[in-house]
């Protein structure tokens, strides 16, 4: 006897699946098929495929490895210094003290402001003219003159990197902060019991209960601060010169500068290429530790 | 509930299919929007420099069609700095307007592809032709290789502004006539004046930067192409004028955040006293008068040992192919090219009168920054119409001249790169 079909459950997720193939599978592929196209808006007529030219012009093109190396610079400081400071955070945001709930609260600001706002606020602040950056650090007698930091090609990527480390504190506080709430407390009794000094409670029990957490954050991350221009767009627009141009605004810059969305598909595809070697390096080390677990 | 559940199902993917139906139907309907009607809608796309001008346009178009009752115009505005890229999107997708504001140096780009109507035909019986500035006709002429494509809107020319109590502060008794006079009181008003800390000149590094960059290279013998249009930027009076210009930052006569500085924080600059001079056009003269009452003047940009040269700013305005309604269209761009309009425009924007008539009006002939606009007509440019300078003015110049500002490459390989840039 044939066995009769439920259409019932394909039926259901058709509108998500649908939805997720306008929205994420179309415009995925058709960047694919744009990084193998002359694709300039300026010269419709010229489109068409090209094979591989984008992706050797990419691999010939020194603005492409200046752009890869302020990337990785830009996810290693600018992740790591938000990881470091978002687990200070979340370990004194443990502990019981007065006003925990409103400092809670309040360290989530900087979290829900939006990237473009926060790189206008930090432009104003770092304004080498009248920035408060300067004012205080004038105020307090450790320069003489302002320091135009945004104008200056060696300054401007730390301090755009220090405006994102701001940026994302407060999301490794709260990401590590429910993991540790998940910790049991008899463990640190236990420890306390052999007399374990507070360096060895984080590093035996803190850290290993928490590592999934810091993982998949971590490469959350990784991710989105790759991808990210918000910041840096609207703090130095990737200058001066292209001292703080990272692949994501150089690829935005090709795109909608100059509406080269060939060459700028190619090096999005690049850029995702980089981050998957990361993503596959990281959920390896996640599952690994998951079925060991 | 699995009947239930199977009714909500086949409601939910019918929604969804109906959804995307829909989507695709109302795309037909607003393309079919063009077809023929007694009534016309135009739609115009421009940027205005302030909100506030937007209210003027919108009184000309009002008054355009109780000139022309069957045409309406429907304005858009976008921002300057993404306006030519939207456009180009627009139209490379089969959409756009009807008209557009526009800049002459776009112009290639957009006649490569046949985006622009020729005007020459319908310009060639418009009662206007005689009163407009004869110079635009020129360059509008250059630009469109022979042909008229855009019709004059509003023009500019750079020149210097200053601050008179500065110059009076550290004895210059007279503007400088020559660009080494020009040099000199730049580095003469570098200094503390009534306890303030003031550069001589506040150097413009990002985008926009290239047209007073352009008196520099200029002043020293420098040119953008010769006669024939074939780019020669690469030469060492060039390199001599660039390596004046950044020398001016590097010696510490500009603010130190001049590889950044745009307009708006140079005129911030100048405002707050921090400066005593800058290059920019008559579109800064309306505000800066507000902010700085009479302590403001101009003076024309000198002359060097090389040649003198300003840049000439230009807003026209265009009829797109794609327009359904061409005539109409250039009606309307010829009547923003007419007396009362450019009138009604130029008193509330403080831009420069594409026609006769208007400029001969007291308001405009008797104003300072006038006047010194048109003693620099006759050595005011534009840069070489080619295919790559849009690209070169909005993306390539700021970057390299940033990269030399700041000391990653020498004046000269900043110009070899400009120059090859420019060439595409």
């Amino acid at each position: 006897m044939k066995k009769k079909i439920n259409f019932a459950p394909y039926l259901l997720i058709a509108p998500a699946v649908v939805f997720m193939l306008l929205v994420v599978a179309y415009p995925a592929i058709n960047s694919i098929l744009m990084s193998f196209q002359n694709y300039n808006l300026t010269k419709p007529q010229q489109r068409g495929f090209i094979g591989l030219t984008n992706y050797i012009t990419a691999f010939h093109d020194p603005l492409f490895y200046q752009s890869l190396i302020n990337t990785l610079i830009w996810v290693i400081f600018g992740v790591g210094f938000q990881f470091l400071f978002g687990f200070i955070l979340a370990l004194i945001l443990n502990r019981d003290f007065r006003g925990r709930g409103f400092i809670r609260s309040a360290a989530l600001i900087p979290w829900v402001t939006p990237g473009v706002l926060i790189g206008l606020m930090w432009t104003w602040m770092y304004d080498g003219n009248y920035g408060v950056i300067n004012d205080l650090l004038h105020k307090v007698g450790l320069i003489n003159t302002f320091i135009p930091f945004l104008s200056d090609a060696n300054a401007a990527l730390p301090c755009v990197i220090i405006t994102l480390v701001w940026q994302g504190i407060p999301f490794f506080a709260i990401m590590i902060l429910a993991a540790l709430q998940g910790v049991p407390g008899e463990l640190y009794e236990a420890a306390d019991v052999d007399g374990c000094p507070a360096h060895t409670k984080l590093f035996k029990i803190t850290i290993p209960s928490i590592k999934n957490t810091i993982f998949v954050t971590t490469l959350l991350r990784i991710i989105w601060v790759a991808n990210s221009i918000d910041i840096i767009f609207s703090m130095t627009n990737g200058g001066p010169g292209f001292s703080s141009m990272t692949l994501s605004v150089y690829a935005f810059k090709k795109a909608y500068g100059t509406l080269d969305f060939g060459y700028a598909s190619t090096l999005s595809i690049l850029l995702t290429l980089l981050l998957m070697i990361v993503a596959v390096f990281y959920l390896r080390n996640f599952f690994k530790s998951a079925d060991e677990q | 509930m699995k009947k239930l559940a199977k009714a909500v199902a086949i409601f939910l993917a019918a929604a969804m299919i109906a959804g995307v139906s829909a989507g695709c139907s109302s795309n037909k309907a607003s393309s079919g929007a063009s077809a023929p009607a007694k009534n016309i809608t135009l739609t115009h796309w421009l940027w205005v420099d302030d909100p506030s001008y937007l209210k003027t346009m919108q009184t000309i178009a009002d008054d355009f069609h109780k000139a022309n009752p069957t045409i309406t115009v429907k304005l858009q505005t976008y921002a300057y700095a993404d306006f030519n890229n939207v456009l180009t999107t627009a139209l490379a997708g089969g959409g756009g307007p009807d008209t557009a504001s526009f800049k002459l140096t776009w112009t290639p780009s957009y006649t490569q592809n046949n985006y622009l109507v020729d005007l020459d035909n319908s310009i060639s019986g418009w009662s206007g032709k005689a009163d407009v500035v004869p110079m635009l006709w020129d360059k509008m002429k250059e630009a469109g290789s022979g042909k008229v494509y855009t019709m004059p809107w509003t023009w500019q020319v750079l020149y210097v502004y200053y601050r008179p109590s500065y110059f009076k502060a550290v004895g210059i008794n007279s503007v400088p006539t020559t660009f080494d006079d020009f040099i000199a009181d730049i580095k003469k008003c570098t200094t503390t004046i009534n306890g303030k800390a003031v550069k001589g000149f506040g150097l413009r590094g990002s985008a926009g930067g290239q047209e007073p960059w352009g008196s520099f290279i200029q002043a020293f013998g420098g040119k953008f192409a010769d006669a024939s249009g074939k780019v020669i930027l690469d030469s060492p009076e060039t390199v001599k004028g660039t390596q004046a210009f950044i020398d001016l930052y590097k010696g510490g006569y500009t603010p130190a955040t001049a590889p950044s500085d745009g307009l708006s924080q140079l005129e911030t600059e100048f405002n707050n006293g921090q400066i005593a001079m800058f290059i920019h056009h008559i579109g800064s003269s309306v505000t800066m008068v507000k902010a700085n009452g009479t302590d403001i003047s101009a003076f024309a940009v000198p002359k060097g040992t090389g040649g003198q040269w300003t840049s000439m700013g230009d807003t026209e305005n265009v009829v797109l192919s794609a327009s359904k309604n061409q005539d109409a269209a250039s009606k309307w761009v010829e009547y923003l090219a007419e007396k009362d309009a450019v009138s009604a425009w130029d008193t509330t924007t403080g831009n420069l009168p594409v026609v006769n008539s208007v400029a001969e009006e007291p308001a405009f002939k008797d104003n300072q920054f006038v006047k010194v606009s048109m003693d620099s007509q006759s050595y005011a440019g534009i840069f070489p119409i080619l295919p790559t300078t849009a690209n070169w003015v909005s993306n390539e110049w700021a970057p390299i001249m940033q990269q030399a500002l700041t000391g990653k490459i020498t004046a000269a390989d900043a110009v070899k790169q400009l120059d090859a840039k420019l060439k595409g």
